[in-house]
């Protein structure tokens, strides 16, 4: 009798977790009806910002969530080898002495205000890249699409990649670490006792923890793609929508945090914000569900 | 027999290299913003972290305000967040069979990746509209709705850790549920319970996003209560970083130092201290 | 760690309570156009030392930033270069009586960035094509032509233009609509457009007049406009813009008091602020006058809680009086005219405390 009080008396509290996530998902879905009654699932399929107070309104937010997966492909491009190869050099290369240190680095790296890396990226990371590397692969290489639009200012869909790829890799690192970490030493010994050289074991042993990866990539990916200030002050936010890497554009967290201070005065501009927001819970959520499933049903399966 | 070697050595460098680009940029920001910000906390001095804001394009003034007004902010917030957190933590951990256990387990590993812009605009809809004003206590519920998930999984996790052994032997002593959870596992869980409130307060400390549209910023005054706007620091950067003039850019970065030292003092100690952080 | 930081809120607290002790201390918060805050900012560090008790908060997010604060409550006044516009009046009467009226002359200036160019003249239609993305190249038949003695380089124009909601915007492209009859129909007027550089790749946002003077000075070859204090502040080369009579002027106090003294500006009643016409500056004839000069508002209701009335009444009749005076207006912007001020005056007095 005693142990069901205890229950009932938690439930509420505990229930309050699942109230504030319910509340939230009606709020998004509510504020984003009117402007999906108005113009259909063009909100999401076209580019278009028209503001206007006096007249027909119209928004697309394709830019934005183009900018959103383009920006956090770039970053998880970049931040799979990175993540794979700093979890095996801990693992199997690191002296003794270094591995705690490293471990602790990415720890900082992964809670360090983002605002920080914001600061950092604005001033510090954007000059470097446009000097060094857009500029020159843009002088010399602009016919490959990629490359094909004139990095002015450094904001650029390349810029809030690899800040975001610098963001995302000590987490992803540590799942796919954890992961290799726990590979049975006999697979280990195994692979070695066949005359493989470290190179060769290390890929076999990595193909044994594919899924661990995945699950690694596709929660950095939803990290990535809900970062806000990240981005917004490296991106340019610019309606755009261009393959170039070194092209400005919006993501749909930006587009937010830029627009969402002057939405009231137009009818239904927080309501197209409210319903780019939504599509980007959705985006995150399916990913961020896909990692967790890949990961517990890897971790079950051993 | 040669390409296998060249192979081998090849990875060898690819790894290093692989390692080394993932742990430059944590140096190379920590040392920009010490260089950048030293210089001018030294001008400031004393000054910088107790006066108000100046007036674009000339001295420095001060980020006191933002400083106060995070201190307030983080605190409102584990005011707010830690009891619901630590409590569904417990849950969860008591009752991990129960169908609410499991599915709350699983929503607060989704919550943590929630990106915290959404956060912030489902408060100022629900808190600050109908309040008619942005206000502290609308910044720190949206900050304590970041805060919850981790804190509630460390509670998790710590008090899942204990041996079962100890709850048999409280349970045969004849205690009730309450007194065995709360009185026996949280005294032992302490250490793990207390990892996940510091990181979960250094983690807000540093959130911008959820702040944007709820707490307001303020730069000139400290604190005019609870229902009115306040700053903070992270707002302060995103906000001066902006801007073109070259004071505003320098207060940015000695206001970066300092949250870079708020932080620092919060997580090195907690880290050094524990075996292995779940971000 | 509770108690340092419940130490340092009393310390916070105390500071704020020391230098007042005896009377409450008022605070009134403000957000809006970015086009007057530098002059903005200067009233209310000025009022600081006049009314010590009184602290007043002014966010800088655009006119239309601004304007929704307001709607919304959020802000207990707000500033607008452009008029309000009559839908949204009748929404705010919905909640009360809305108050607008002018409280400072500024202008409009084309600046840019363009290495060795130090004079650039261009007139209405030329400056319309290069924002509506028409010309491309700096060194342009078009611009070639007004510019003879003018080394232009053969570099593509990239055009900056604002990212939020604006009223500098607003009474720039109200300019270029009534310059050119094509910008009118392509790309019209407003506090947000769609920008047609954007789609080719030549066009930049900014956020607020600031944010724009940034990118400005970091982008070679780039051209914006910005508010003139703005200009003045960051020492930016201004563009010399044709005016109604034919002659290239450069913004200044001269030629800014030539615009409005040519016209007997028509306020409407404070209570019907949206009827106000943005135009009545713009493109003013006048030998010396320049072409783009508009009037920054601000927007209050009539009526506050009583302690508050009292505070924002006696700030907005001092920047009213005091604060026209030249020596307290900053370079980069006129004080009202002497007509407009009173009726400005009028409309501060008839706010009621309750």
């Amino acid at each position: 009798m005693t142990a069901d009080k205890f229950k009932l008396s938690l439930l509420p509290i505990a229930s309050t977790v699942f109230g504030i996530f319910i509340l939230m998902l009606i709020v998004f879905f509510s504020a984003s009806l009117p402007i999906i009654q108005k113009e259909g699932l063009a909100i999401y399929t076209t580019n278009v910002w028209k503001a206007v107070e006096e007249g027909e309104e119209f928004y697309g937010v394709l830019s934005a969530i183009y900018g959103s997966i383009y920006t956090s492909v770039v970053a998880i491009l970049i931040a799979l080898p990175l993540s794979i190869g700093f979890a095996v050099f801990i693992i199997d290369y690191a002296p003794k002495k270094l591995k705690e240190p490293l471990i602790i680095a990415t720890d900082i790296m992964a809670g360090l205000p983002t605002i920080l890396y914001g600061i950092w990226g604005a001033f510090v990371l954007v000059p470097i890249l446009r000097d060094y590397i857009m500029k020159p692969l843009y002088e010399h290489l602009s016919f490959i699409p990629f490359f094909s639009y004139p990095p002015i200012t450094g904001y650029s869909y390349l810029s809030a990649g690899v800040l975001l790829a610098i963001m995302v890799t000590p987490f992803a690192s540590a799942i796919i670490r954890e992961a290799y970490r726990m590979i049975p030493k006999t697979y280990r010994e195994g692979a070695y006792a066949l005359g493989l050289t470290r190179y060769e074991a290390t890929k076999t042993l990595l193909g044994y923890i594919k899924p661990a990866i995945l699950a690694g990539i596709l929660l950095a990916f939803g990290r990535a793609i809900g970062e806000t200030v990240a981005v917004s002050l490296v991106v340019g936010n610019t309606f755009n929508i261009h393959p170039s890497l070194f092209a400005s554009g919006y993501t749909i967290s930006s587009l937010i945090a830029n627009q969402f201070g002057n939405a009231f005065i137009y009818e239904y501009m927080p309501s197209a914000l409210f319903a780019s927001g939504l599509a980007l819970f959705l985006i995150g959520l399916v990913v961020n569900i896909a990692g967790l499933l890949v990961l517990r049903r890897w971790r079950y399966a051993r | 027999m040669l390409a296998r070697k060249i192979k081998e050595k090849l990875f060898l460098v690819a790894i290093s290299v692989a390692t080394f680009l993932t742990i430059l940029p944590l140096f190379h920001i920590l040392f920009s913003v010490f260089a950048n910000g030293l210089p001018v906390l030294m001008r400031g001095g004393i000054d910088f972290v107790t006066e108000t804001l100046a007036p674009p394009d000339s001295e420095l003034g001060g980020i006191g305000p933002a400083i106060v007004g995070s201190f307030v902010l983080t605190f409102l917030a584990s005011l707010i967040g830690l009891p619901i957190a630590v409590l569904t933590g417990v849950y969860a951990a008591e009752y991990p069979n129960s169908p609410i256990g499991k599915a709350v387990k699983t929503l607060l590993l989704i919550m943590m990746e929630f990106p915290t812009i959404l956060v912030g605009l489902f408060v100022m809809n629900i808190l600050v509209l109908p309040m008619g004003r942005y206000s502290a206590i609308a910044g720190a519920f949206a900050l304590a709705i970041v805060m919850m998930p981790y804190v509630a999984v460390y509670t998790e996790q710590a008090l899942k850790e204990i041996p079962f052994v100890y709850r048999e032997g409280a349970f045969a002593l004849g205690l009730k549920r309450a007194v065995v959870v709360f009185k026996i596992m949280m005294s032992m869980a302490r250490k793990g319970m207390i990892t996940g409130i510091l990181i979960g307060i250094a983690k807000v400390a540093g959130e911008t996003a959820p702040l944007l549209f709820t707490a307001g910023g303020s730069a000139r005054i400290y604190f005019a209560g609870l229902d009115q706007p306040i700053g903070a620091i992270p707002l302060l950067i995103y906000t001066l970083v902006q801007q073109p003039y070259e004071n505003y850019h320098q207060i940015a970065w000695g206001a970066s130092l300092v949250l870079m030292l708020i932080f620092l003092a919060i997580f090195l100690p907690l880290r050094l201290s524990i075996k292995e952080v779940k971000l | 760690m509770l108690i340092l930081v419940l130490a340092l809120i009393l310390a916070g607290c105390t500071q704020q309570s020391k230098p007042t002790e005896t009377k409450t201390e008022q605070t009134i918060y403000s957000s809006g156009a970015t086009f007057p805050q530098p002059q903005i900012e200067k009233w209310i560090s000025l009022y600081e030392n006049v009314n010590p008790n009184v602290k007043i908060e002014y966010t800088g997010k655009g006119s239309g930033g601004g304007q929704n604060d307001f709607k919304e409550g959020l802000v207990d006044f707000a500033c607008s270069d452009p008029p309000v516009k009559e839908k949204l009046w009748r929404e705010l009467e919905k909640m009360g009586q809305p108050l607008q009226f002018p409280i400072i002359v500024g202008a409009v200036v084309v600046v840019y960035n363009v290495p060795g160019v130090e004079e650039l003249k261009l007139d209405g239609k030329t400056l319309a094509d290069i924002f509506m993305g028409k010309i491309e190249y700096w060194d342009d038949p078009a611009i070639k032509d007004l510019n003879p003695n003018v080394n232009l380089p053969h570099e593509k124009i990239i055009v900056i233009h604002r990212s939020d909601s604006s009223g500098t915007t607003k009474i720039f492209t109200t300019y270029l609509c009534l310059v050119s009859g094509e910008f009118k129909e392509k790309v019209g007027s407003g506090k947000i457009v769609n920008w047609p550089v954007d789609n080719i790749g030549r066009g930049l946002g900014g956020k607020g007049n600031a944010g724009v003077v940034a990118i400005l000075k970091q982008t070679p070859y780039s051209i914006a406009y910005i508010e003139l204090a703005y200009a003045l502040k960051e020492n930016l080369k201004m563009v010399a813009l044709r005016n109604k009579a034919g002659n290239y002027v450069k913004a200044n106090e001269d030629t800014i008091k030539s615009a409005i003294s040519a016209i007997k500006a028509y306020i409407p009643s404070p209570e019907e602020g949206y009827k106000e016409d943005i135009t009545q500056f713009l493109n003013a004839d006048g030998e010396k006058s320049y072409p783009i000069v508009a009037f920054s508002h601000v927007l209050l209701w009539k009526i506050y809680p009583k302690e508050k009335a009292k505070a924002i009444k006696d700030f907005f009749t001092w920047v009213l009086t005091e604060g026209q005076k030249s020596e307290n207006i900053i370079e980069g912007y006129v004080g009202l005219p002497k007509d407009v001020a009173e009726i400005s005056l009028k409309a501060v007095e008839s706010i009621e405390g309750i």
